[in-house]
Formats: structure tokens, C-alpha cells, sequence
């Protein structure tokens, strides 16, 4: 129940920023995130890990749409929201993993709070990475876009894979 | 072990990939970084699926134990590669609950050997078969799960709880072999049972000097010698009402039990007929050795539906041999038993029947009809009782919660007033 609540509330804190940051489009960007938090409530309290990923697409796609439509300048937010996406995902599967009647000892909890918070903090640094890396003048062009999209192919085809193993 | 993913992995890819694309398109390097977490954990976990090598063994105190004793399970777990998390849980039977939890998760550390001990309480009689562990084992953020049945299944007899009879029925007649009975017939024994007058061949210690000086001639005292007794058990187990954990079943075997372990202790011959879907049969025997082939035999009985007419031929005759008290135990509730206690006493068996009651098993339901049913059902089981009765067969209700001594007492009161009707 704790970590189901937590996942809402990570779920609420980026679907919020992305809400307060949309402004005049607001109430569209609240409704793409209550959509996806439908998806979650389905996926918190029916056990449906299936349906998470279209959660986190309705909450990542309400956060893109309040980005493109109102920021002109790069969100440095955006670390912390992809750290929040992620948590939130994670927090979800583990309130669905311990739906089950076992008897979990305290080692495996610290050891599954430890491994999330160091994916967590992996995931902002990795995150806080692109962004800055993107800050550099590091040079545009069509270089920089043939090798973005060579990378975009690449976990594509990682996905598909990992999808049919 | 069998290995599954976790769909979040495929899901994690999909939304990286999704993410790179739509910034691709949108030329935000917000969308980009959206992706960098999502596609960091799928190539954590695509690296994390590394098989931890388990083994569990199950292991029991004893192999055999009294109902409701209390035995440890002890199930060890180990693994050369540890392992982050793993779901364990002991397969045990309805009979064999623990107070412990099951499943447990437990965390493993390289080369480590965890102990599990769980307290199973023998809650009914039986032949069970304890494990194996089902086994999961996860990576640690549950990318990867590893599934197994691990550690060979234990064996365990739970031998029936005995009651304490203070008497047993006498049967109508003994054997001919030397036991505790006393026996109605005349010859060398103990107890006294008349005089007659001398005849050759008698021996002089026989001699009644009283009677003799009294009559003129030799008078001698005759005594009831000491015999022992064949005693069937025979079970009904063609039905079986069950309610909350009992059974008509489990009160049978329970009363075959005490009745066994009482008879054999008494020098007498005691065999088992398991009279329904399966049949089944023990000869007569008496000795240690019978009461444990008779109890094996009573812990493996159940219940098997059958639709095949049995009748008392199908049973070998030295299974119930001549002059043998036939104790049945049945809860009246098919025709074909019913039907073969009545062709017993026809035989001309020295026949007792304990009704194992139903009645406490029963919902009567509510409603009219419920109502009317449940009492046609009763009226019926009461014809069928008076059928016996009218055959000379004494009927006994015994009913859970009672001691097995008043229904024998019961029946000692009719048989010491009624005398068999030869058919």
C-alpha cells in the first residue's frame, strides 16, 4: 500500500510540474496525465504490469506537450522529471511484486530500496548528462542528427529484442 | 530453473526508444533525456540476467508421528552465486498447517546456507507427502525471475489419535485358540461355570469335595476356558459427509484405530474390510505387527466415487471368516453398504453396527423445501435403522465429540437382553 502511494505521489509531483509549467494549455496536459493515471490505477490495483508503459507514455507525452508548446529555453527540470518517470515505474512494479502473501524479510526490503535508489540516482545523472550535454556547443548538424537517429534505431532494436526474449 | 522476464523490461526499451524518436522529431533535448533513464535501466537489467544457481532440501524430523504432534520441517536453501531475493514456499498438505509464514522471501548471500524451520502441526491422520519447495529467485529490482521445484518430497505417516476404551464388546463366540475372552464353551480355564458329575478322564484337582460329599458320588467343577476372538472392522467407504475439517471418514478410521489397538492388545485377531469405491481387505492377524499394517491400511483409505454394484461376494472369504464379530462402521449413507451389512447379518455374522452420525456435517439449509428434505432424509435414515434393528442387528449412533465408549457401551446393554435370530 505504501509504495502504491508513494507512486501515485511521484506520479502527481511530475504530472503537476508538467501542468503548472503547460499554463495556458493546462487542462489538456491534466487530462493526458489523469488518463495515464488511470492506466496506473488499473496497474496498482489489478496487478496489470502490462499497462504501465501506456502510463508513463500519457505522463511523459503530457510533459512533452507542455515543454514544446511553452518552453523556448531547455527545461533543467527535465533530469529530475525523467528521474521521476522512472521512479514512479519502479515504485509501481514493486507495490505489484509484494501483492503476493509472502513473508519478505527487512534484508530483501533494504536490499531492493538500496538497488532502486541506485538506479534512481543513475538514472538522474544520466538524465542531468544529456541535458548538459546538450548545453555544450558541442556543433549541430546533419552529423549530430544521422548519429541521433542511428542511437534511436539502435534501442529501437534493443526493445524489439528484449520484447520477443 | 525456468527463466521469465519481467515485461517492464520490453516496456522500459519501448519507452526510450519512443522518447529518442519524439525528441528526434520535436528537436527537444527534454525528451532525450527522458529516454536516458529508461534506456539505463532496460541495459541494467538486459546485464542483470545471470542464472543464481539454487538448491533447497527438505528435510522431516520423523517419517512417522501421532495426530496432532507438532514435527519441524526443515528446508535449507543455498546458493554458490547468492541471490537478492527468493521466494520460498513448502508445498504442504491441507492436513499439515504451520504457524510460520509460507511462502517466505529471503535474501542470499554468495556461497551462503539458509535455514527455514517450520512447525508443522499434524492436524489429521493420513499418508502425506511433504514438498517439494517451489522456488523463485529474483535479481534485484525484479528484472529477471528463476523458477524451480527444488528438493525431493518427504514423506510422512500421521497415524490417528487413540481413544481409550474401557470395554470392549464380547463377541457371541471365540476361537479356538488360547486368548483373554472368556468363553462361553466348557473345558480348562479359570473362570468357574458349573458342576457335573465324574467322568473318566477327568482329573482329580477337578474334583468339587463339597458337592461330592453332599451328593454321594464324584462331582467335578467345570470352568469357561480363555479364548480369543476374530473382530473384522468393517468400513464404509462408499460416502463420506465432510463440514469445517471432519469427516464421517475421519471419525471411522479414528474409531477403527482405538477399536484395533484395544482388540490386538487383548491377544485377539483383528482384520480390516474397506468396503466401497476400492475394495480393500486385511485378514485376520493378531500382534504388533497387524496393528501397524492396520493402521497403514486405515490412513490410506478415501473416499472414490464409484457407480459399480459391490456386494459382500466380491470379498474373499477368509476375510471374514466363520464365528467372527463383524464390527461396521458406516455413516448409512449408500444403498450398497446398507444393502451388505443386511447380507452379513443374513450370513449369519455376528454383526454390530456403529452409525458414524452424519447428522453434525449436515446444513439442514433453510426454506420450507430445505426443511421438508432434510427431514425426509432423517425419517429415512431411521427406517433403514429399524430394518437392522428388526434383523437383529444392533444400531448405534455415534456422533462426533462423543466418546467411542458409549456407543460400545449401547450396544453391550442391547446384545446382553437380545440373542442372535438365525436366519
Amino acid at each position: 500500500m505504501t509504495l502504491a502511494v508513494l507512486a501515485v505521489l511521484v506520479y502527481g509531483a511530475v504530472l503537476a510540474d508538467a501542468v503548472r509549467r503547460a499554463r495556458g494549455i493546462g487542462a489538456i496536459v491534466a487530462e493526458i496525465g489523469l488518463l495515464g493515471l488511470i492506466f496506473l490505477g488499473f496497474v496498482l490495483t489489478r496487478g496489470i504490469e502490462e499497462l504501465l508503459p501506456p502510463a508513463m507514455v500519457c505522463l511523459g507525452g503530457a510533459y512533452a506537450v507542455a515543454v514544446i508548446v511553452h518552453g523556448a529555453s531547455v527545461d533543467e527540470r527535465a533530469p529530475l522529471v525523467a528521474a521521476g518517470l522512472l521512479l514512479c515505474c519502479e515504485l509501481a512494479t514493486w507495490s505489484v511484486d509484494e501483492r503476493l502473501r509472502v513473508a519478505v524479510e527487512r534484508a530483501v526490503v533494504r536490499a531492493r530500496a538500496a538497488a532502486l535508489a541506485t538506479l534512481t540516482g543513475g538514472a538522474l545523472t544520466a538524465a542531468a548528462l544529456v541535458v548538459a550535454v546538450a548545453a555544450a556547443p558541442a556543433g549541430r548538424g546533419l552529423v549530430w542528427t544521422a548519429a541521433g537517429a542511428a542511437s534511436a534505431v539502435l534501442v529501437i532494436a534493443v526493445a524489439i529484442r528484449a520484447g520477443r526474449h | 530453473m525456468t527463466r521469465r522476464s519481467s515485461p517492464r523490461l520490453a516496456g522500459y526499451a519501448g519507452l526510450a526508444a519512443l522518447a529518442l524518436v519524439a525528441g528526434l522529431a520535436a528537436g527537444r533535448v527534454e525528451l532525450v533525456a527522458l529516454a536516458a533513464p529508461f534506456a539505463l535501466a532496460a541495459a541494467i537489467g538486459a546485464a542483470a540476467g545471470r542464472e543464481p544457481q539454487l538448491g533447497a532440501r527438505l528435510a522431516l524430523d520423523r517419517e512417522r508421528v501421532l495426530e496432532g504432534d507438532e514435527l519441524p520441517l526443515t528446508l535449507e536453501l543455498s546458493s554458490p552465486t547468492g541471490a537478492s531475493r527468493v521466494d520460498v514456499l513448502a508445498l504442504l498438505p491441507a492436513a499439515l498447517p504451520t504457524a510460520r509464514p509460507n511462502p517466505r522471501a529471503v535474501r542470499l548471500a554468495a556461497g551462503e546456507t539458509r535455514t527455514i524451520e517450520l512447525p508443522l502441526r499434524c492436524a489429521r491422520w493420513g499418508a502425506f507427502s511433504v514438498g517439494p519447495a517451489l522456488v523463485r529467485a529474483r535479481d534485484a529490482l525484479a528484472f529477471h525471475a528463476w523458477e524451480a521445484r527444488l528438493g525431493a518430497p518427504a514423506p510422512l505417516r500421521v497415524y490417528p489419535s487413540v481413544e481409550t476404551l474401557h470395554a470392549l464388546l464380547p463377541p457371541f463366540e471365540t476361537q479356538v485358540y488360547v486368548g483373554n475372552q472368556v468363553s462361553r464353551a466348557r473345558g480348562e480355564g479359570i473362570e468357574f461355570a458349573d458342576v457335573r458329575p465324574w467322568t473318566p478322564g477327568d482329573r482329580i484337582r477337578r474334583i468339587n469335595w463339597r458337592a461330592t460329599a453332599r451328593r454321594g458320588e464324584l462331582w467335578v467343577n467345570d470352568q469357561h476356558p480363555e479364548r480369543n476372538t476374530d473382530v473384522v472392522l468393517f468400513l464404509d467407504t462408499f460416502a463420506e459427509i465432510e463440514h469445517d475439517g471432519r469427516s464421517t471418514l475421519d471419525l471411522a478410521v479414528r474409531a477403527a484405530t482405538s477399536l484395533a489397538h484395544r482388540y490386538l492388545q487383548r491377544k485377539d485377531r483383528v482384520g480390516v474390510v474397506s468396503f466401497g469405491g476400492y475394495l480393500s481387505w486385511l485378514l485376520p492377524a493378531s500382534g504388533t505387527r497387524q496393528l501397524y499394517k492396520i493402521v497403514d491400511s486405515l490412513i490410506q483409505m478415501d473416499v472414490v466415487l464409484s457407480f459399480a454394484a459391490k456386494g459382500v461376494d466380491f470379498l474373499p472369504p477368509r476375510s471374514l471368516p466363520p464365528k467372527a464379530l463383524v464390527l461396521a462402521l458406516t455413516p448409512l449413507l449408500d444403498a450398497r453398504s446398507a444393502a451388505a451389512i443386511l447380507d452379513l447379518r443374513a450370513r449369519g455374522f455376528d454383526l454390530v453396527v456403529v452409525e458414524v452420525s452424519p447428522i453434525p456435517f449436515v446444513d439442514p439449509g433453510k426454506g420450507e423445501l430445505a426443511d421438508l428434505s432434510y427431514r425426509l432424509w432423517r425419517l429415512a435414515r431411521e427406517s433403514l435403522r429399524a430394518r437392522y434393528e428388526r434383523a437383529g442387528v444392533p444400531v448405534v449412533e455415534w456422533r462426533d465429540g462423543v466418546p467411542l465408549n458409549v456407543p460400545l457401551e449401547e450396544v453391550a446393554a442391547f446384545r446382553r437382553y437380545a440373542r442372535p435370530a438365525r436366519a
